[in-house]
């Protein structure tokens, strides 16, 4: 486990954004042939900025995020991770949160959020310190003992976002983490991300299908075009921070969520 | 009532009964010998029972190692690896159902009647559930949990020794219940056959001289190391799948014991 400010100074010459991905390609090979995934996708995100993917099922963005956290190799193309290429997981650059919790039944909550450290072989005090620390982060101080089926499904992902966080990675990467929880929730664990982001200062790269979440909580959203996915949009966000429940109603939110529903529902072919 | 006060109760009226029937004349006491005629036969011929109940006891050990040891290590490759199972679990499979003791007779000509014949005999016979369950239980593991330990940069040696291994352990339980079951239903089955030891050739001998207090002092013993088996494994089935209970719906197999 590195010190942070050693992580920091790892982060700092990178020189334009904390990820930059250019010319990236991917076919997948099927029974019936290469299936074009991605194409031609570049995108820059700045160091602490909150990005936010949408785009029509099966555009690519969970394909896209995969490459990112270095879980599959493009078929052409480069990623840069705080300057340096992305070939393989780096948990040290890049944590992961899927859009289920993916939690270790036999392990507590505490267990499952140190895993990461435990895999480098952390000293158990550290471990336990480091965990109890993100779990306190995410709210869930006090379910630190618990097994993955005693939590609900917002508990279960908070654990998640807990154990993508406690390598104190620059980038978290989030692939549709609360598609699975009812709308209250949602609503709750977004506005609960913001804060762990504005606590923790991560570059943030966040899938969804949920327009009005993308708005919510993007500094900028880019929009993907159907298959072969491609970036069609790169839309800013200017709404000031913190962001509110009551923004929602504004005729500026309305008219972010437009702009991208009209790209969405009628895909540039 | 709690069920464990009428689990009690039951086995409370079938001693009860097993006195009572022989004494009051309804059943033969040749088909049935009381209880207590039983337990004086066990105490008063010890030596002779003892000496029965370690062979078979050691025979059981032996057979749990090969059958268990054998079936965890197959079942994980042919469950872990695509070649291996498309090789050899179609056969596996089709083995499973033949009724193994046709094959006694030949280990008794390859192994001699002694303890060797039982043990590879029982451990062929157990082999083949736990084999199978782990197998499945291998299979069966989310990919997702394998994926997201990719993420957090697990090497292979540990997504094998700490995901794929704790993840299975719910299946393999079940399958070791059941294959150990089945080696001592082969130790006893194979000593009843042929042999000159164990409390299986014991009972067959009283059998043929119709002596019935020496066959039941057998069956009971017989009872007694299925109900140790049956503690062992609750016992470590608490230690290792504490998780299980409450977790994720379990896939055992769901295989009926050939016989
Ligand atoms: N392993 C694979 N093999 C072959 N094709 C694949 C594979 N994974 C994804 N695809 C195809 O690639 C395309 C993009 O898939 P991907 O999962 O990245 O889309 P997505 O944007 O995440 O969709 P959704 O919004 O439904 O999650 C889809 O057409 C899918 O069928
Ligand atoms: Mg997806």
């Amino acid at each position: 486990m590195q010190p942070l400010a050693e992580l920091n100074r790892d982060a700092a010459p990178a020189p334009r954004g904390m990820i930059e991905v250019s010319g990236l390609n991917h076919a997948y090979a099927t029974r019936q042939g290469p299936v074009q995934a991605l194409e031609n996708v570049a995108l820059t995100v700045g160091q602490g900025r909150f990005t936010v993917i949408v785009g029509p099922s099966g555009c690519g963005k969970s394909s896209l995020l995969m490459m990112l956290a270095g879980l599959r190799a493009a078929s052409a193309g480069q990623i840069l991770c705080a300057g340096r290429p992305i070939t393989a997981p780096d948990p040290d650059r890049v944590g992961v949160v899927f859009q289920e919790a993916n939690l270790f039944p036999w392990l507590t909550a505490l267990d499952n959020v140190a895993f990461p450290l435990t895999l480098r072989r952390a000293p158990k005090a550290e471990r336990q310190a480091r965990a109890r620390a993100m779990l306190e982060l995410v709210g869930l101080g006090d379910a630190a003992t618990r097994y993955p089926h005693e939590l609900s499904g917002g508990m279960k992902q908070r654990v998640s976002i807990a154990r993508g966080l406690v390598q104190d990675p620059p980038v978290l990467l989030l692939d549709e983490p609360f598609a699975a929880l009812d709308e209250q929730t949602r609503m709750a664990m977004g506005e609960e991300l913001l804060r762990i982001w504005a606590a923790t200062r991560k570059t943030v790269v966040f899938v969804t299908h949920s327009l009005t979440e993308a708005v919510y909580l993007a500094d900028e959203v880019l929009v993907m075009s159907a298959r072969p996915g491609r970036i069609i949009d790169r839309m800013p966000v200017p709404l000031p921070r913190p962001r509110s429940y009551e923004m929602m109603a504004s005729a500026e939110f309305g008219r972010l969520r437009d702009r991208i529903w009209q790209q969405i529902k009628a895909p540039a072919r | 009532m709690s069920p464990g006060r009428i689990r009690a109760l039951i086995i409370l009226a079938v001693l009860v009964l097993w006195e009572a029937l022989p004494r009051s004349g309804l059943v033969p006491v040749l088909f049935l010998p009381p209880l207590s005629l039983t337990l004086a036969v066990l105490a008063a011929d010890w030596p002779t029972f003892a000496a029965a109940l370690g062979v078979t006891l050691s025979e059981v050990a032996v057979a749990l190692v090969f059958a268990v040891g054998g079936g965890l290590l197959t079942g994980a490759l042919v469950g872990g690896l695509a070649g291996p199972r498309r090789l050899l679990l179609p056969v596996f499979s089709s083995l499973y159902a033949v009724p193994l003791v046709v094959l006694y007779p030949v280990m008794t000509a390859w192994f001699g009647i002694g303890a060797e014949s039982k043990i590879a005999f029982a451990s062929v016979y157990g082999f083949f559930p736990t084999m199978l369950a782990t197998a499945a239980g291998i299979r069966t593991i989310d990919p997702q949990l394998l994926l997201t330990a990719r993420s957090m940069g697990a090497t292979p040696a540990q997504r094998l020794l700490l995901v794929i291994l704790p993840a299975a352990i719910p299946t393999v339980l079940s399958g070791l219940r059941l294959g150990g079951a089945l080696v001592i239903v082969g130790v006893v089955v194979a000593e009843m056959l042929i042999a000159s030891a164990g409390i299986g050739y014991l009972v067959t001998f009283a059998r043929t001289v119709l002596d019935s207090p020496r066959v039941f002092a057998g069956v009971l013993l017989v009872l007694l190391i299925a109900i140790g088996f049956d503690l062992a494994m609750r016992w470590v089935e608490r230690r290792c799948a504490l998780w299980s209970t409450a977790g994720r719906p379990q896939s055992a197999p769901a295989a009926a014991v050939p016989t």
